[in-house]
């Protein structure tokens, strides 16, 4: 690798702005919770812009269930002033205690397992305003709850990792927050069984909050088989009853535990700071469906590694210990796309190749002199 | 929709069209309840683009040649009516444009011998019945005969059941409640008697006394639904005249005749007859609607439990907005189940003389009709309405099953007598 | 002449009974559902098969000639509108539903097939898709997909974008994408959600992947008159303040209110300034809890009669009179704008008094039916087109609104879409950088600016070349 330049540190978005006009090559940085993201190897004399000074909350209105602020503010502070309003990001941020801004959140369209109820960072961003390729301000979609007019590009930078412009205020809308939380960890002696709880809980009238699965005896932290975990919000009266029908519903399952209390809240805020996956290993994302899921275990089971599957078999979490590229071929042969957050990545695609001649012209609209890292490797 | 129609040039029905088009608001509601929009799939066969065709031809930016084809495609069944948000009466523009561009209009030689054949037949019994038997002769020569003519042969029944004519008056059993007068019908007369005497029979058992004007004729619903006003005007004078006044109620037992007598005042709209047609519109009633508000006796339980499946006739369902009534009877016979036919809002194919005129269209409705009630597993299909009784009986009978399909009225016959329901 | 040529070419491979060009095969296509605009376009093509919509595409791009697709045309903003030298390109005969996967909660369908069909073919599996625009009896898939629909219940579930998983599209030069998949998650820029809502400019969905839900266990819904508009709007706030979540909120004023009754026999108050209909769903219990909670507000509230929905029966016909509003409010006047403008949610009370002077001060009835929850608002703006000038007066004062919206921090559209109809007020809400990134977005997708030319985007922006002949867009709003 060669030399990098040193971070320029932005607090103005016109600064944001002279940076993309002057430079012939512009990376974006926040607080470096998910660094393969940022990683651009073609674009090494590229100029990081550090974002973390471009902070603060600019409109917050409770009743309106919105809010907007800066691209370098931290999630935690987003999070508190919700909490502090009986409100919550139904997408369920992650890595918000590592420090992740909601820039950096937007860009790389992570969400956490609550994502499950309502949806994910695409259904909860409302608006955008970001410097394209030519220096330009711009802004997509609105600052209220609906809004149809001209094309969607606050999804569009959803997922977008630096590479079609540089996010510089989002406006998202929130909910109110459940009073409560309760979770039911279950354990299936295989794979096979668990999996059929996935779509039984699913094509139930339940409104569960997470459903994940994830390997070994979670409660008594026994290697064998897999954890189910589960976990609804609401009216703390009502919980106790909500989750013993649940429970009534996976007969199948043997050992169960329900956590409540902190005890609960602090597993899945772990789960959602990707506590279980070790520092060094390779942290990598692929989205899926529960039908893939088998023959992609099949492929894995030779090879234990730490993972976790969530949003009810939607996405794969996995902490890769190796280089990547013997997960790459077997993700490539399942057809499978993923994102490498956390490692040692030259791209931060893996497996399936997500040309797109649609996502190729966008890019040339979004950044005609090739400002930014190339979208997809050619 | 805004128009540019010659109001007053198109004389007292004029207004009445004008005012469909204007409370059109083209939202598209009406596309879901078509059955030929359903069946074709295209923006001129559906209400919304007939309407429009209807108003571009009154305008005059297109011909009525031009938009006949799709105009004559419709049934009729008034479905798009009952989905309307905006109230257009589709009726009011379809019947009088009809009318107005069968003026003109030129039909190829054996479309036109075959229109008249059905205009000089069906709305007279006693003609009706001897076509009938000669058409049974013909089908030996079917295919030699033109294809305008061979669905008509294809409708007509195996064999017609003897000729029983009613008495002028039948008595009530019991104390009078309410006295009427029964339109006996055409077709129907001549293919089903027996709904008219269950209709007489039910009613008298109810303390209703009925009285059977000799003289009457076909009501003109047939004529008025197929463009023939004139002809539609005549029938209907007669009946004018024939019907007595010191009645309750005139009681049809078809649900094409209701929805059609519904409809004098329009057709007599600017015309010296326009009063007493509305004193005999106003009259009008289906007998399930009548039975229904003078409340009757209940029958007693069936030998065994039936399932029933109620189908509703357009021109009960749509045209009239009567769906509720011969369901309530129904269900006052101990042992009867009611099912609902999946799709049960659409059309069955039948609609007047539409399965002569439109074969295909009126095929692809009857099987998928037959399809619909086969899906509920009835025992018993129950109909208001001669033509969907026939053509129903015909698509179920294509699917090789043999369900008896009864009028409402004869169900309810039976009932009293204790008759079972399983046999036609 | 190019036109000439594709019409030739597309007949070689298109059957007449598919290929629509008599004078009166055509007339019927003019409009959607926005009846103030008219064009005739030259052909209408059934398309039988996904491969004859990629055929026809090509054969556009091949001779340079703009195409609309068209579903059932309820567009109300003129999104389907022709073009007069184009051709229609009709989708709703490709209605298939290709997979239908009750334990992924999936469902592939092709663009043609009709919104409620969806639901229906999903709840015997105890699913439905969430997405319900009022004209979802005959509303299509792929026009939804298009505009980015919205309707009664987007407050809990958003619009068709969330519920939109991926798309096989063909773009305007004929080429052939999927975006997204069927997970919930995708890896990359979220390309489908960008697609959908492009009001046709990136080319025609084939097939699309939705995300259906179970079934709510419970609904509760509670109907409220209140004396004013005003304390309609502040009960909204005052259920948001108490942190409930309804799956609807809807108001409708006293306009909609006898329209509707006039319609249906929905059962509303006839004699209420305002209505409020709010709808809880969800687990059972859950919605027991909450609708006390409700009750209590609503109570609070000084609203007058209230009335909750005793069955499923009931509950449909308060819904049958609210989804059939719009079209009812025919019965008040021959002609109509609907508006679309959105504003903050607290906020509602100031607009519908600034609305209700507009009205006075214009002499131009407005009736009022919106989706509060969402702050989505929709006078419509009643005129008879027949009164000379008319039409220039509601548009004034639907322009006039639609400005307040804005000022306000809102939209100009929630979920009708820009179509035609808003295209000349996007410059007021976007600025000029913001629309210029719009339009090379839209010419690095199609150069030639062929699918469904001169929606959207403002007029002027767009200079074409048709055939062989310069032509300029001209803006017919």
């Amino acid at each position: 690798m060669a030399d990098r330049l040193a971070p320029v540190a932005v607090e103005h978005v016109a600064q944001v702005q002279e940076a993309v006009r002057a430079f012939d090559r512009v990376t974006v940085r926040g607080s470096g919770t998910k660094p393969a993201l940022a990683i651009a190897p073609s674009y090494d004399r590229a100029q990081p812009l550090d974002l973390r000074g471009l902070r603060g909350i600019v409109e917050y209105e409770p009743q309106e269930y919105t809010f907007t602020a800066r691209a370098g503010t931290p999630l935690a502070e987003v999070n508190d002033l919700l909490a502090a309003n009986g409100q919550y990001l139904p997408f369920d941020p992650v890595l918000v205690e590592a420090g992740a801004t909601l820039g950096g959140t937007v860009a790389s369209g992570l969400s956490g397992s609550g994502r499950l109820r309502y949806g994910g960072v695409r259904d909860f961003i409302l608006g955008v305003r970001f410097v394209d390729g030519s220096g330009a301000t711009v802004q997509g979609g609105g600052k209220v709850v609906k809004n149809a007019a001209g094309f969607d590009f606050p999804k569009l930078l959803t997922g977008s990792i630096g590479r079609l412009g540089v996010i510089v205020e989002v406006s998202f809308k929130v909910f109110p927050a459940p009073p409560a939380y309760r979770s039911l960890l279950v354990h299936f002696p295989s794979f096979s069984p668990a999996l059929e709880a996935i779509y039984a809980l699913t094509t139930q009238p339940f409104d569960l909050v997470a459903l994940d699965l994830l390997p070994g005896d979670e409660p008594t932290g026994a290697k064998e088989g897999w954890t189910l975990a589960l976990r609804i919000g609401g009216a703390k009266a009502l919980l106790a009853s909500r989750l013993d029908r649940v429970q009534r519903i996976l007969a199948a399952g043997d050992a169960v535990s329900s956590p409540a209390g902190d005890a609960e809240a602090s597993f899945w805020r772990e789960a959602a700071e990707f506590a279980w996956a070790p520092a060094a290993a390779n942290l990598v994302k692929v989205a899926l469906t529960p039908t893939q899921i088998p023959a992609l275990e099949s492929r894995l089971v030779a090879t234990p590694v730490p993972c976790r599957y969530t949003v009810a078999g939607n996405v794969l979490w996995i902490a890769w210990p190796d280089a990547l590229a013997k997960l790459d071929s077997i993700l490539n042969e399942l057809g499978l796309a993923g994102v490498v957050v956390r490692g040692q990545a030259t791209v931060p695609w893996i497996g399936r190749a997500p040309t797109s001649a649609f996502a190729r012209r966008i890019k040339s609209a979004l950044d005609p002199h090739d400002k930014f890292a190339p979208l997809y490797p050619d | 929709m805004q128009h540019a129609i010659p109001v007053v040039e198109l004389g007292p029905q004029g207004l009445a069209m004008a005012k469909a088009v204007d409370s059109c608001v083209h939202c598209g509601l009406c596309l879901a309840a078509c059955p030929t929009y359903k069946t074709l799939g295209e923006e001129m066969d559906s209400p919304r683009g007939r309407i429009f065709l209807m108003k571009e031809a009154l305008e005059g930016s297109l011909t009525t040649e031009e938009v006949l084809p799709y105009v004559d495609r419709c049934l009729g069944c008034m479905a798009c009516v009952t989905a309307c948000p905006s109230g257009v009466a589709y009726g009011d523009l379809l019947a009088p444009f009809r009318a107005h561009a069968e003026k003109t209009r030129h039909r190829p030689v054996m479309e036109a011998a075959a229109r008249l054949l059905v205009r000089t037949t069906m709305p007279y019994p006693r003609r009706f019945r001897s076509a009938v038997r000669l058409g049974k002769l013909a089908r030996v020569a079917r295919p030699l005969l033109p294809p305008a003519l061979r669905p008509m042969l294809d409708m007509l029944p195996d064999s017609l059941p003897a000729s029983a004519p009613l008495p002028e008056r039948i008595d009530t059993q019991g104390q009078r409640r309410a006295r009427v007068a029964l339109l006996t019908g055409c077709v129907q007369n001549v293919l089903a008697p027996e709904i008219n005497w269950a209709t007489a029979r039910v009613l008298a058992r109810n303390g209703v006394e009925v009285v059977i004007p000799r003289s009457q004729g076909c009501c003109g619903s047939l004529s008025l639904h197929t463009g023939e006003a004139d002809q539609a005007r005549d029938l209907a004078r007669h009946n004018l005249r024939v019907f007595p006044h010191d009645v309750d109620a005139i009681i049809t037992n078809a649900a094409g005749c209701g929805s059609g007598m519904h409809e004098y005042p329009l057709l007599f709209a600017g015309q010296p007859d326009e009063d007493a047609a509305q004193v005999f519109a106003h009259k009008v009633m289906d007998i399930s609607v009548f039975l229904y508000q003078l409340g009757i006796e209940t029958p007693p339980p069936l030998p065994q439990p039936v399932r029933v499946a109620y189908h509703d006739a357009c021109h009960l369902a749509h045209a009239q907005r009567i769906t509720a009534e011969p369901r309530s009877l129904l269900v006052t016979v101990p042992n009867l189940t009611l099912v609902e036919i999946p799709e049960g809002d659409l059309c069955c194919g039948s609609a007047g003389t539409y399965n002569l005129e439109q074969p295909d269209t009126a095929r692809q409705l009857g099987e998928r009709k037959a399809h619909n009630i086969l899906a509920v597993e009835p025992q018993v299909i129950a109909a208001g309405n001669i033509g969907c009784i026939m053509q129903i009986r015909k698509h179920i009978r294509g699917q090789s099953q043999a369900l008896p399909i009864l009028h409402t009225i004869t169900i309810l016959d039976r009932a009293y007598a204790g008759l079972p329901l399983l046999s036609e | 002449m190019a036109l000439e040529t594709l019409i030739s070419e597309l007949t070689a491979r298109i059957p007449p009974e598919r290929l629509l060009q008599q004078r009166p095969q055509l007339a019927p296509y003019e409009s959607d559902a926005l009846t103030s605009l008219r064009a005739r376009p030259r052909a209408v093509l059934l398309a039988g098969t996904q491969e004859e919509v990629i055929d026809a595409v090509r054969l556009c791009h091949a001779h340079r000639v703009p195409f609309v697709a068209r579903g059932s045309g309820t567009s109300l903003s003129g999104g389907s509108l022709p073009i007069e030298d184009g051709i229609v390109i009709a989708l709703n005969r490709l209605n298939r539903i290709i997979a239908l996967d009750p334990r992924q909660r999936l469902a592939v369908v092709e663009p043609g097939i009709i919104n409620l069909d969806v639901s229906r073919a999903a709840a015997p599996h105890g699913l439905y898709y969430a997405p319900d625009p009022s004209s979802q009896p005959i509303c299509t898939i792929g026009g939804n997909v298009a505009f980015n629909s919205g309707g009664a219940h987007c407050l809990k579930y958003g619009m068709t974008a969330n519920h939109v998983l991926g798309i096989k599209a063909v773009l305007p030069d004929g080429e052939v994408v999927q975006l997204g998949g069927a997970s919930l998650e995708t890896s990359g820029p979220d390309l489908t959600g960008f697609f959908v809502g492009s009001e046709g400019l990136f080319g025609v969905a084939l097939e699309i992947t939705l995300r259906l839900l179970p079934k709510p266990e419970a609904y509760r819904t509670i109907l409220a008159s209140y004396d004013s508009l005003a304390a309609a709007g502040q009960a909204v706030s005052d259920v948001v303040a108490a942190g409930l979540l309804p799956g609807a909120m809807e108001i409708m004023d006293r306009l909609a209110i006898e329209a509707a009754e006039a319609s249906v026999n929905a059962g509303y108050p006839r004699d209420a300034a305002a209505l409020l209909i709010v709808e809880l769903e969800g687990e059972a219990v859950e919605v027991d809890a909450e609708f006390a909670h409700l009750r209590r507000v609503i109570e609070r509230s000084g609203a007058g009669e209230i009335r909750v929905a005793a069955d499923e029966a009931e509950r449909a016909r308060i819904w049958k009179g609210r989804k059939g509003a719009f079209s009812a409010v025919g019965r008040l006047s021959p002609n109509y704008i609907v508006q679309d403008g959105v504003v903050p949610r607290s906020k509602l009370g100031e607009a519908l008094q600034r609305i209700e002077a507009l009205s006075a001060a214009h002499g131009t009835r407005v009736a009022n039916v919106f989706h509060a929850g969402d702050g989505n608002l929709h006078p419509l703006i009643l005129y008879d087109g027949r009164v000379p000038g008319a039409l220039e007066r509601a548009e004034d004062l639907a322009g006039e609104i639609i400005h307040m919206c804005i000022e306000l921090g809102g939209s100009i559209t929630g979920e009708h879409g820009v179509g035609m109809e808003k295209r000349r007020h996007m410059p007021a809400m976007f600025s000029p950088d913001d629309l210029a990134l719009m339009s090379s977005v839209r010419r690095a997708v199609d150069p030639l600016e062929l699918a469904n030319r001169g929606k959207m985007l403002p007029a002027g922006q767009t200079q074409v070349t048709a055939g062989q002949h310069e032509q300029a867009v001209t803006d017919h709003g």
